[in-house]
């Protein structure tokens, strides 16, 4: 049991026949990885010397046994890549943990207002309800308006970034000619370039001013938050929308054409349909952006946390999951980082889940159109 | 496409009968009418204007119109680019009297909003005619049995809102009645929509919304002053924006119907139709785009660039490398078509043209000695009290040159000119004396730099005896005389040698001594000015240091070969040997470059500037840029910049990817060439996906709560770059996956074949021929970490007004205690420009909002430079691939 152990960890480290030098110095220097590991989490400052030494062990190793020692190297790259996502998963979800514990079902507490019991979707009569949703000096921390402004902001972002998404990854993959996709594709990708805070700040600058004077409300609003992040998601929609377009094999699009169908009816029969996964992961991930996006909400939307009244009032502001973080974390106390860190995992969970599920559907189209090529 | 297609096109298109001209027409207005809402919409023209002022606003579209379908129409006469599509003729031409008539209209007095609305209504009313027209067959067209399902579902959406907006205004949102009217209206229209033949099925719900969207405004029912605020939502709606909606929504409604009438329904009709809405949203993302980043450059440019002034004679050097890389995209040959070739060669000398007209304006500047100056105010807020600086972006007649810039510059050009450099080897006469001093070289340089190496050990006066400034100054000395006597030698024996002889003959018999004289007296020079440092000695003759001057005579002297040279090759005649006097030609232009940043090294290791006559280069250069080059100033007179910013950014980015490219190019070759493709790499991949797409604020939470407390407990520069890099470790590990897939499996065969093993092939096929694919990744990474702000508002900390950038470089220091290295510049906080920018926002009203917009300027400069060298090094790396 053991020796197989030990010779599986051999071969995973050095690959099937190395030499007993090799074996050596390879072998030295996983341990003193594993003792720079080690070292860190008992004592940090340590650390240093002893990676140190890990350091001039490979380097020894390179220049003597350098095929098992870069095979080695890689491998552990591979690990502490897994390890490094691991980790953050695992820390994320152990920090959230406490204030599960410590509130319950108290963190998607539903507000009472004007002595009433908010409707929110039936779900206030299963839910825990107060008069305040969010204030850390008594304890309250509700993640429901939050979690609301999230899907709101989504929601409109989506009705933006979907449509015009589509338009333009039909655009640039069937419509039009080689000399102005190399001009647009690029321009879209510089466009996904654009850091969030420079949007952000164009929307704290300019259209909070703007809503406040042709849309007779007082600055931050829903409706700009998601408006520019619709934006900032539609590159990401059309990029992968194009792929998924570009990726059905030309044969069937031949084939329509080959029988007197114009390209528009090409298209809406054959490209669109056959590359539908593509596009619908496409707007998946995009929404994920979406979600995940913070300083452009930050900037335009101020830290309060207040649920929206009528809930669909596109008009009224919440920090969503992501802003109540980014605004919060530097002068909260320890149990509000602790609710954070919830809304993090929350995050987390969303979006990964929606990355995996696009990959997913991705997959499954490129199964179906290689058994149909 | 073949001729035989253009001209049938043009055939077909001369029957054009009044039913296509008005159509044509209604598709310009749309487009007029588009343009109009979006400018109104974002308040560049006013909807409540009229009479004079609305004329002038007209005119000025007129002439955007004129002008671009006269350019258009030039080429087009031209045979430049040829337009034969007969719909695309008809809009320009539409364009233009559609422009014309209205110009005329809006001097007769309406307001642009009522104007806009009669357009639609009348855009209506051609549209429901020529649905008319076609029903009754006036008109030859082919329509369908009925307009389809998705224009129905379309139409019935469009119905629901107009009657929810109908019934809500009329009955009030209170009663149920207002979702009887909407169900009603919008069920209506869909029915109109699917039951009647195609040609009245899209044609009249069109016109009957953009109809009814055009009265509302031209009745004045909906003007600029008109407001209508629900009680239930926290907003409203103004004029002022539902009218340019409106307007919107009916031009594309209208362009739609138009095209698809145009085409004579049926399936060339839809597709026309689709067609022009999906070009006008992909146009409407390229202005977004365009307009996004133009916005934030003109609003931060003036900030950014205030106080900016640069010495003619810096800026000249500055631009001679591009001014080189502008004159090779001329000298590529053009291709061989008729009329293509003027233009192509038009657009090959344009640049060079450009660049050169810049290059001789700074030359004239230094040689005419007035300064070239833009000058301009801008208000800024200084401790929240607006403050006019007058400033302005100048040239001056500064004649001292930036040791950094001229450093840049030369060895820029050198790199240039000595890879564009092939091969002299066995060309011309080689005498015993070339072949001498061509072996006596190497020893020559071993022995000064071992020399040098000696000083760095043992000091400038080992054993107290003072070397350095007996020997080291002599050798250092000698050694220039020699290096420049060696740059001399080609031109000299060039011009002493047998007058007979054409001089393009003598200029390739003399290529040994132009690449043993080059390359030796380079090597000479770097090594000596190496000593020199070491040595800590400076040789002066008559008040110059020796090795610059050298360095300068050794310049001009390869200079002068390079001219010779290049009258030789312009007498010679075609053949191998006009190729050998460019190489020649190449090489002495390298040695230039090269000589030049001898004379730049120098000047930075002594740090004394070098003065020759009025020109002088020093290390104080003369480029003033105070947005760049400046910490904050508190309470100082002049505002500063935001240099520690910068210097944060470039701190974060560099520490990011040295954390995350080798782990990341590492797995990604240990996944693909190592491990056995299934379930586990299967898995690693989902994950690494999962990551790459997960919050980066989630990231920021982390970094705040495990890397902070371990890593000294505050707010640090290394916490930042650390964050960053886990945010950069997945992509530089799926790009590089992708990368080393797509080399062929052939090469990793054959390098089996030829029996070497396995970690060999790796590194001296795979990854040379994976890299292209893997530098494009890590930089369009490295583009996207740049503008992150939301980790490091958590990790780095957001300050306003930093006024010392991090030293991270000088911040080392071995101690005795447990870590042995510790640096605080490393460990504290920093600025960067992202939270920069944030900080502003987050500092309300005592932010100054120009220092934000030109910090966002910069930002978005740095940024979008990392995604322009991305995209084209793919491009490029790309086309080769193609071309393989």
């Amino acid at each position: 049991m053991f020796t197989h152990l030990t010779s599986n960890v051999r071969t995973t480290l050095l690959g099937r026949d190395a030499s007993r030098g090799a074996v050596l110095t390879v072998g030295s220097a996983a341990l003193a990885l594993l003792a720079s590991v080690v070292v860190f989490l008992v004592a940090p400052t340590h650390a240093l010397p002893a990676f140190a030494g890990f350091l001039a062990l490979t380097a020894v190793g390179w220049t003597t046994h350098q095929a098992e020692t870069a095979r080695f190297v890689t491998f552990v790259a591979t690990v502490s890549t897994v390890l490094t996502v691991a980790f953050i998963t695992v820390f994320l979800f152990s920090s959230a943990f406490p204030a599960v514990g410590a509130h319950g079902a108290g963190l998607l507490l539903i507000p009472v207002q004007d002595g009433q019991i908010r409707w929110f979707f039936w779900l206030d009569a299963v839910l825990p309800t107060g008069d305040s949703f969010w204030n850390p000096s008594s304890g309250a921390y509700s993640l429901i308006p939050a979690i609301w402004a999230t899907v709101i902001v989504t929601a409109i972002a989506g009705l933006v970034a979907a449509p015009l998404g589509l338009f333009g990854a039909l655009f640039i993959s069937e419509v039009a000619s080689d000399g102005v996709r190399e001009v647009v594709k690029p321009a879209v990708e510089v466009l996904a370039g654009i850091p969030s805070i420079v949007y952000g700040f164009i929307g704290f600058q300019v259209l909070n001013g703007f809503v406040q004077t042709s849309f007779l409300d007082d600055g931050a609003s829903f409706l700009i938050a998601g408006l520019i992040v619709g934006l900032m998601a539609l590159p990401t929609v059309v990029s992968v929308s194009e792929d998924a377009l570009s990726s059905v094999p030309r044969s069937m699009k031949d084939g329509s054409v080959a029988i007197g169908a114009t390209q528009w009816q090409t298209m809406k029969s054959i490209s669109i349909p056959a590359a539908f996964s593509g596009i619908s992961a496409g707007v998946i991930l995009g929404l994920g952006r979406a979600i995940g996006e913070t300083m452009a909400v930050a900037a335009v939307m101020a830290a309060g946390v207040g649920l929206a009244n009528p809930l669909f009032d596109v008009f009224d502001a919440s920090a969503t999951l992501t802003s109540l973080i980014a605004t919060n974390y530097g002068s909260a106390s320890a149990s509000t980082v602790d609710v954070l860190f919830v809304a993090g995992v929350i995050l987390f969970c969303i979006v990964a889940g929606m990355s995996v599920l696009s990959q997913f559907v991705e997959r499954r189209m490129e199964e179906k159109l290689r058994g149909d090529a | 496409m073949s001729d035989a297609y253009a001209n049938e096109t043009r055939l077909v298109g001369s029957e054009s009968t009044v039913y296509d001209r008005a159509l044509d027409g209604v598709v310009s207005l749309t487009v007029v009418g588009f343009a109009l809402a979006l400018l109104a919409l974002v308040e560049v023209v006013d909807l409540a204007a009229s009479g004079a002022e609305l004329g002038e606003a007209f005119l000025a579209v007129l002439a955007v119109t004129v002008g671009g379908v006269a350019v258009v129409g030039a080429f087009s006469w031209a045979n430049v680019v040829p337009v034969t599509s007969d719909r695309v003729r008809g809009v320009a031409a539409g364009a233009v009297v559609s422009v014309v008539v209205l110009t005329a209209v809006a001097y007769s007095g309406p307001s642009l909003a009522s104007m806009l609305g009669w357009l639609l209504v009348f855009e209506a009313a051609v549209i429901v005619a020529a649905g008319v027209a076609s029903r009754v067959g006036v008109v030859e067209t082919s329509p369908d049995a009925s307009a389809g399902l998705l224009a129905g579902v379309a139409f019935a959406v469009l119905g629901l809102a107009v009657g929810a907006a109908v019934g809500g205004s009329a009955l009030g949102f209170g009663s149920p009645l207002w979702i009887v009217v909407a169900l009603s209206c919008g069920l209506a229209l869909g029915a109109l929509t699917v039951a009647p033949r195609e040609d009245v099925g899209s044609t009249l719900p069109a016109g009957l919304v953009v109809g009814a969207l055009g009265i509302s405004i031209a009745s004045a029912l909906l003007n600029v002053g008109w407001t209508w605020s629900p009680q239930a939502i926290s907003g409203g709606f103004t004029g002022g924006v539902v009218v340019p909606l409106f307007v919107l929504t009916g031009s594309l409604l209208s362009a739609w119907a138009a095209a698809k009438a145009r085409e004579g329904f049926g399936a060339q009709g839809r597709q026309y139709g689709t067609f022009l809405v999906i070009n006008l949203n992909a146009l409407l993302m390229l202005v977004v785009m365009v307009a996004i980043v133009a916005f934030v450059a003109m609003k931060g440019v003036g900030y950014a660039f205030h106080g900016f002034s640069v010495g003619a004679a810096t800026a000249f050097v500055a631009t001679l490398p591009v001014l080189v890389v502008a004159l090779g995209r001329a000298r590529t040959p053009v291709g061989a078509e008729e009329w293509h070739d003027g233009a192509r060669q038009l657009f090959r000398v344009l640049p060079l043209s450009a660049v050169g007209a810049v290059a001789a304006l700074f030359a004239s500047v230094a040689v005419t000695g007035t300064e070239l100056a833009y000058a301009f105010t801008y208000t800024v807020q200084v401790n929240r009290e607006p403050k006019v600086l007058d400033t302005a972006v100048s040239v001056t007649p500064d004649l001292t040159v930036g040791t950094l810039v001229l450093l840049f510059a030369s060895v820029a050009l050198f790199a240039g000119f000595v890879r564009r450099y092939g091969s002299l080897e066995n060309v011309g006469e080689r005498g015993s004396r070339v072949a001498r001093v061509r072996s006596a070289l190497p020893v020559v340089v071993g022995a000064l730099g071992a020399l040098s190496v000696a000083f760095v050990v043992a000091g400038p006066t080992p054993f107290g005896v003072p070397l350095a400034g007996t020997l080291g100054y002599g050798l250092v000395s000698a050694g220039a005389l020699g290096a420049v006597a060696l740059a001399v030698l080609p031109a000299t024996t060039l011009l002493a040698t047998d007058v007979e002889t054409g001089l393009a003959e003598r200029a390739v018999a003399v290529a040994p001594v132009l690449v043993v004289g080059t390359f030796g007296s380079l090597s000479v020079f770097a090594v000596v000015a190496v000593l020199q440092a070491t040595a800590g000695v400076v040789p002066t003759v008559a008040g110059y240091a020796v090795v610059p001057l050298a360095a300068v005579v050794a310049a001009v002297a390869a200079l002068g070969f390079a001219g010779i040279v290049a009258g030789a090759r312009r007498d010679a005649d075609a053949s191998i040997r006009t190729r050998l006097l460019g190489e020649e030609l190449t090489l002495s232009l390298s040695a230039t470059a090269g000589f030049l940043a001898v004379v730049a090294l120098h000047v930075a290791f002594t740090g004394v500037p070098f003065e020759l006559g009025a020109l002088s280069v020093s290390d104080a250069g003369s480029l003033s840029w105070p947005m760049t080059l400046q910490a904050y100033i508190p309470l100082g007179a002049e505002p500063g910049g935001i240099l520690p910013a910068i210097v944060g950014t470039v701190w974060l980015v560099v520490g990011a990817t040295t954390f995350a490219v080798p782990l990341g190019v590492g797995a990604a070759v240990f996944l693909t060439e190592y491990a056995e493709q299934g379930r586990f790499t299967n898995l690693v991949e989902v994950a690494t996906n999962a990551l790459w797409s997960t919050p980066s604020i989630v990231f920021g939470l982390f970094g705040a709560a495990f890397l902070i407390p371990r890593l000294g407990g505050d707010e640090s520069l290394l916490a930042g770059m650390l964050v960053l890099g886990f945010m950069l470790l997945p992509l530089v590990l799926i790009t590089s996956r992708e990368a080393i897939k797509s080399v062929p499996d052939e090469y990793r065969d054959a390098s089996a074949a030829l029996g070497v093993d396995k970690w060999t092939t790796v590194r001296s096929v795979v990854i040379p021929a994976a890299m292209p694919g893997v530098i494009t990744g890590v930089i369009l990474g490295v583009g996207r970490i740049a503008g992150e702000t939301a980790p490091l508002i958590l990790v780095l900390g957001s300050t306003l007004n930093a006024t010392e950038a991090a030293d991270v470089l000088g911040g080392f220091r071995f101690v005795s205690t447990a870590p042995f290295v510790e640096n605080p510049a490393l460990l504290g906080a920093s600025a960067s420009l992202p939270t920069q920018v944030w900080a502003v926002i987050a500092a309300g009203v005592s932010g100054s909002p120009s220092m934000g917009w030109a910090s966002a300027f910069v930002l978005l400069l740095v940024v979008l430079t990392f995604y322009a060298v991305g995209i084209t090094a793919r491009t490029i790396f790309r086309r080769k691939l193609d071309y393989e």
